[in-house]
C-alpha cells in the first residue's frame, strides 16, 4: 500500500512538471522517463524471466531510426502511422533476433544479444545513408512541443508499468516466475519454455521500440551512439541499481542515473569513474538494488 | 582477388587470429574454469598496450617494456582477482556483467587520466624492422615475430595443459569446479594464477599489437567483443576452440573487410550467429545433455 | 493380459563406451504400479530419465499408448500424461507450497498465454492445487517458502506437484530416499494412495516399501533387464538374490 501511494506520488510530481514549462526539466525528466520505459521492459527479461540480454538497446535505436527514415524518407509524420510501424519493426527484429539468441542458453545467451546488439550497431555506424557515424536529423517529428513530447512519455511509461504490472499477475507472469526459478522442472510440467521467454523478449523489445520512438520525437535526433552493448550495460544498471524482479525499482534507478549523470558530469570530468564505482558497489554489497532497502527482510 | 593479393589477406588473417587467440584463451580459461563473465578482458589488453608505449618511450626498448610490463599485467591481474573478480565466483550472470562492466568503465577513465585522449605511435625494436619479401608483397619482421611468437605460446600452453599436473588441473577444473575443490586441490590458488596468465596473454597480445595498430583509448574494446565472440562459436573453455575459433573470425574479418567493405564489421557476428544456429554450444563446447 | 500403456523396444542409452541402458524391452500394464529395482549403477535412473524424456535414446524406442514418443521432449510427453517425480529437490525453492503446485496445475491450461486477468481468477487451476496440496498432506503449509520445508515435506510438495498436473502415468524416482521410518510409512501411503487409478513406475531401493504396494517387480542389473515379474517371484528368485549379492531382503 505504501509503494502504491509512492508511486502516485511520484507519477503526479512528473505530471506536475509539464505544468511548469521549464525547458531544462521538461527535456532532462522526458530523457530520464525513457529510461524509465527502457528500465522496466529489461527488468521483464532480466527480474521476472532471468534472462540476461544485452540487445536492449538494439530495439531502442532500430525504432528511432524507423522513426527517422519514416518521417524523412516518406514524409510520414502522424503518431498514428509512425508509431505503429516503429513499434512493429523493434517487435520484429525482437522475434527474429530473440528466436536465434533463445537457442542458446545461460552465457551462450547473454553473447548471442551482445553480438546481435553490436551487429546492428555497425549496421547504422557504418551506413553513409544512414548517417553514419554522425546519425540523422528527424525532420519531422509526430508532435510538435516540448511539451506535447514530455506528456507522450509520462502517460507512456504509465501505460507500459500498468500493462506490464498486470500481465505479470496473469498466468503467463506466474510462467516466467515459474522459468526463472527452475526452467528445467517447467518444461517437465508440460511448458514450452521457449516459446514464453521469446514472448517475453519480443515484449521487451517493443518497450524498448517506444523508447526509442519516443527519444527520437523528444530530441529529433538519432545516433548510432544509442545503440551498443555500453548502452545496453547501461540499462542493466539502471535494473540493478533500482531492484530487479520489481518493475518499479528500476525505474528509480533510472531516475537515479540520470541525475547522477547530470550533476557528476558538472563535478568531475572522469564522472564515468563515479558511476563505475557506484556499479561496482552495488554489485557487491546492495545485490537487491534500492528496492531491497526498501523490502526489508528478504522474502523467505 | 589477385593471388597476391589473396596471400596477403590470407597471413595478415591468421597473424590477426593468431593475436585473437591470446586474448580469447584467457577469456575462454577465464570463462570456464572459473565460471565468471568477464567484460574487462579486453581492458588488460588495452593496459598492456599502454603500458609497452609508456616504458618504450620512457627507455626506447619495446623489449625492456615487454620484459618489464608482463610481469606489470600479471600483479594487475592478480589484484582485479582478489578484490573483485573473487567475489564473482557462484554469484549469477548480471552480477558478473555489471561488476566487470564497471571495471571497464574504470580502466578507461584510468586510461584516459594516465595518458589522455590522443592516439600514440609505438615503434618496432631497430633489430626487427626489416620486412621480408614474399613473393610481390613483403612480411615485415615483427609482425611475423610475432605470429611466430603467438604459435609458440599456443603450443606451450598446449603442453601446459595437456602433460603436467597443473594443466590437469585447470581441465578437470574446466568440466568440473566443485569436484576438483572437494578432492582437496587449492582452488582459490588455481583461479588466482589462472585469472593472472589470462590478464597476462592479454596484456602481452596488446604489447606486441601496439606496434602494428598504434595506441589509442577503446583499443580493448573491438579486441573484447571479438574475443567473445570467438570463445562462444569455439566453447568456452577449450583452448583448441578458442584457437580456431579465432582463426575462422580474424580471416572472416580480413576477406570481408576487403570483400564487402560495408558489411565487414557486421560479417563476423553473423558467423558467430551462424555457428551458434548449427551447434549452440559452439564448435568445440561440450554437447548439451539430452536436449 | 491387460493393455500396456507404456512400453519401451530395445530401449539403450549410452555414454561413450558405456552403455547404461542396454536393449531393455519391457511392457508396463495401465493401471498398475511397477517398481524397477537393482543394484547401484544397474542404470535405473537413466531408464526413468529416458521415459520422462531428460535423456535422448541412443537407441530403441518409447510407445505410450502405442504411440512412438522416442524423441518426444519432456515437455510434450508432460502434456500427454506423463508426470515425472525427483529424487532430489526438484521444486522452486523461492516460491511458496501453494505457488509451487499451482504453476503443476497452470500447465493443464491449453495454454498459459494469459495476459490480462490475474491467474488467481482461473478457479479450476485454484481447485485442482488445492486439492493435490490436501491429498499429500500439504493443505496448511500453502504460504510455507518451498526452499525451507523439512526433507520429508518436500517430497510431499515434489508429488503434490505431480498430483496437480494430473498424470496419466507417474514416473517416480526413488521417493523414499533419505526419508525416516515415519516419514517413509507415510509417503508411501500416500504413494499408494495417489498410483491408485494410474499407472505408475517406481524406482526404488526400499524393498519393504517396493513389496508392499508394487504389482510387478522388474529387476535391472548392468543396464539390462534381470527378471520380470510378480513380487512374490521375484523375492523368491535365486537369480536376484545373486544379483544384490545377498542384500536386505532374504
Amino acid at each position: 500500500m505504501r509503494r502504491r501511494l509512492l508511486l502516485l506520488a511520484g507519477a503526479a510530481a512528473l505530471a506536475a512538471v509539464a505544468f511548469s514549462g521549464d525547458r531544462f526539466w521538461l527535456q532532462f525528466l522526458g530523457k530520464a522517463m525513457i529510461g524509465c520505459i527502457l528500465a522496466i521492459g529489461l527488468d521483464l527479461l532480466v527480474g521476472f524471466t532471468g534472462l540476461v540480454s544485452l540487445a536492449h538497446s538494439a530495439f531502442f535505436g532500430l525504432a528511432a531510426y524507423a522513426l527517422a527514415g519514416l518521417t524523412n524518407g516518406l514524409g510520414l509524420t502522424s503518431p498514428l502511422a509512425t508509431l505503429p510501424l516503429c513499434l512493429g519493426a523493434a517487435a520484429a527484429a525482437a522475434l527474429i533476433i530473440g528466436w536465434l539468441s533463445l537457442r542458446a542458453t545461460g552465457v551462450y545467451f547473454i553473447m548471442v544479444t551482445l553480438a546481435f546488439t553490436q551487429m546492428l550497431y555497425y549496421f547504422f555506424n557504418d551506413a553513409p545513408s544512414l548517417g553514419g557515424s554522425d546519425g540523422l536529423y528527424v525532420q519531422a517529428r509526430p508532435v510538435d512541443s516540448r511539451l506535447a513530447a514530455y506528456l507522450a512519455i509520462w502517460a507512456s511509461l504509465i501505460a507500459v508499468y500498468l500493462l506490464l504490472s498486470q500481465m505479470l499477475r496473469a498466468p503467463y507472469g506466474r510462467v516466467l516466475e515459474g522459468i526463472r526459478g527452475n526452467e528445467q522442472r517447467m518444461r517437465s510440467l508440460g511448458f514450452p519454455t521457449r516459446r514464453y521467454k521469446l514472448v517475453a523478449f519480443v515484449i521487451a523489445g517493443a518497450t524498448a521500440g517506444l523508447a526509442g520512438y519516443l527519444d527520437a520525437t523528444l530530441y529529433g535526433f538519432v545516433t548510432p551512439a544509442q545503440l551498443g552493448w555500453r548502452q545496453s550495460g547501461l540499462i542493466l544498471v539502471t535494473v540493478l541499481l533500482g531492484g530487479k524482479g520489481t518493475l518499479y525499482g528500476p525505474a528509480f534507478g533510472a531516475l537515479l542515473l540520470a541525475f547522477i549523470e547530470h550533476y557528476g558530469e558538472q563535478v568531475t570530468e572522469h564522472w564515468n569513474a563515479l558511476i563505475a564505482a557506484l556499479v561496482i558497489a552495488v554489485v557487491l554489497f546492495l545485490p537487491r538494488g534500492l528496492a531491497g532497502l526498501l523490502q526489508g527482510r528478504p522474502r523467505g | 582477388m589477385s593471388l597476391s593479393l589473396f596471400a596477403l589477406q590470407l597471413v595478415n588473417g591468421v597473424e590477426y587470429g593468431l593475436l585473437l587467440f591470446l586474448v580469447a584463451s584467457g577469456l575462454t580459461l577465464v570463462f570456464g574454469v572459473l565460471g565468471v563473465l568477464n567484460f574487462a578482458h579486453g581492458s588488460f589488453y588495452m593496459l598492456g598496450a599502454y603500458l609497452a608505449f609508456w616504458i618504450s618511450e620512457r627507455t626506447g626498448s619495446l623489449w625492456l617494456a615487454i620484459l618489464l610490463g608482463v610481469p606489470a599485467m600479471v600483479l594487475i591481474g592478480l589484484l582485479v582477482e582478489r578484490l573483485a573478480i573473487s567475489r564473482l565466483y557462484a554469484r549469477d550472470h548480471l552480477s558478473q556483467v555489471l561488476l566487470t562492466y564497471g571495471l571497464v568503465l574504470l580502466f578507461n577513465e584510468l586510461q584516459r587520466a594516465l595518458w589522455g585522449n590522443e592516439v600514440h605511435g609505438v615503434s618496432t625494436p631497430g633489430a626487427l624492422s626489416f620486412t621480408v619479401p614474399l613473393g610481390a608483397q613483403t612480411w615485415p619482421a615483427w609482425r611475423a615475430f610475432t605470429s611466430f611468437s603467438c604459435i609458440l605460446l599456443a603450443l606451450g600452453m598446449r603442453q601446459v595443459v595437456l602433460k603436467t599436473r597443473f594443466g590437469m588441473r585447470v581441465r578437470a577444473g574446466a568440466s568440473n569446479a566443485e569436484m576438483v575443490e572437494a578432492l582437496g586441490i587449492d582452488v582459490r590458488r588455481l583461479f588466482s594464477i589462472l585469472f593472472c596468465a589470462g590478464t597476462a596473454l592479454a596484456g602481452l597480445a596488446g604489447m606486441l599489437a601496439a606496434p602494428l595498430t598504434t595506441v589509442y583509448p577503446g583499443m580493448g574494446e573491438s579486441v573484447l567483443i571479438l574475443s567473445f565472440v570467438v570463445v562462444v562459436i569455439g566453447g568456452i573453455g577449450s583452448i583448441k576452440g578458442a584457437f580456431f575459433g579465432a582463426l575462422l573470425v580474424a580471416l572472416a574479418d580480413t576477406f570481408g573487410k576487403v570483400l564487402l567493405p560495408g558489411f565487414a564489421s557486421a560479417m563476423v557476428y553473423a558467423v558467430m550467429a551462424a555457428v551458434l544456429l548449427w551447434r549452440p554450444r559452439g564448435l568445440l563446447g561440450a554437447a548439451p545433455e539430452g536436449r | 493380459m491387460a493393455e500396456a500403456l507404456i512400453e519401451t523396444r530395445g530401449l539403450t542409452r549410452r555414454f561413450g563406451a558405456l552403455a547404461a541402458v542396454d536393449g531393455v524391452s519391457l511392457s508396463f500394464e495401465k493401471g498398475r504400479l511397477h517398481a524397477v529395482i537393482g543394484p547401484n549403477g544397474a542404470g535405473k535412473s537413466t531408464f526413468l530419465n529416458l521415459l520422462s524424456g531428460e535423456l535422448r535414446a541412443s537407441a530403441g524406442r518409447v510407445l505410450l499408448g502405442g504411440a512412438d514418443v522416442t524423441r518426444a521432449p519432456p515437455d510434450r510427453l508432460s502434456r500427454l500424461g506423463v508426470g515425472r517425480a525427483y529424487q532430489t529437490a526438484n521444486l522452486f525453492p523461492e516460491l511458496s507450497c501453494g505457488d509451487c503446485v499451482w504453476l503443476a496445475a497452470q500447465s493443464r491450461l491449453p495454454s498459459s498465454m494469459h495476459f490480462f486477468r490475474p491467474a488467481e481468477r482461473y478457479s479450476q487451476v485454484g481447485v485442482r492445487a488445492a486439492r493435490a496440496l490436501e491429498a499429500c498432506g500439504l493443505g496448511q503449509r500453502s504460504a510455507a517458502i518451498a526452499g525451507q520445508l523439512s526433507y520429508g515435506e518436500q517430497r510431499q510438495l515434489e508429488i503434490a506437484m505431480v498430483l496437480a498436473t494430473d498424470p496419466v502415468l507417474l514416473l517416480l524416482d526413488e521417493p523414499l530416499a533419505g526419508l525416516g521410518h515415519d516419514e517413509a510409512l507415510r509417503v508411501v501411503a500416500l504413494l499408494r494412495e495417489v498410483a491408485r487409478g494410474r499407472t505408475a513406475i517406481l524406482v526404488e531401493h526400499d524393498m519393504d516399501a517396493v513389496f508392499s504396494i508394487s504389482d510387478s517387480v522388474t529387476v535391472l542389473v548392468d543396464g539390462r533387464v534381470l527378471v520380470s515379474g510378480k513380487p512374490e517371484e521375484i523375492r523368491r528368485s535365486t537369480a536376484v538374490r545373486d544379483a544384490y549379492l545377498g542384500g536386505d531382503f532374504a
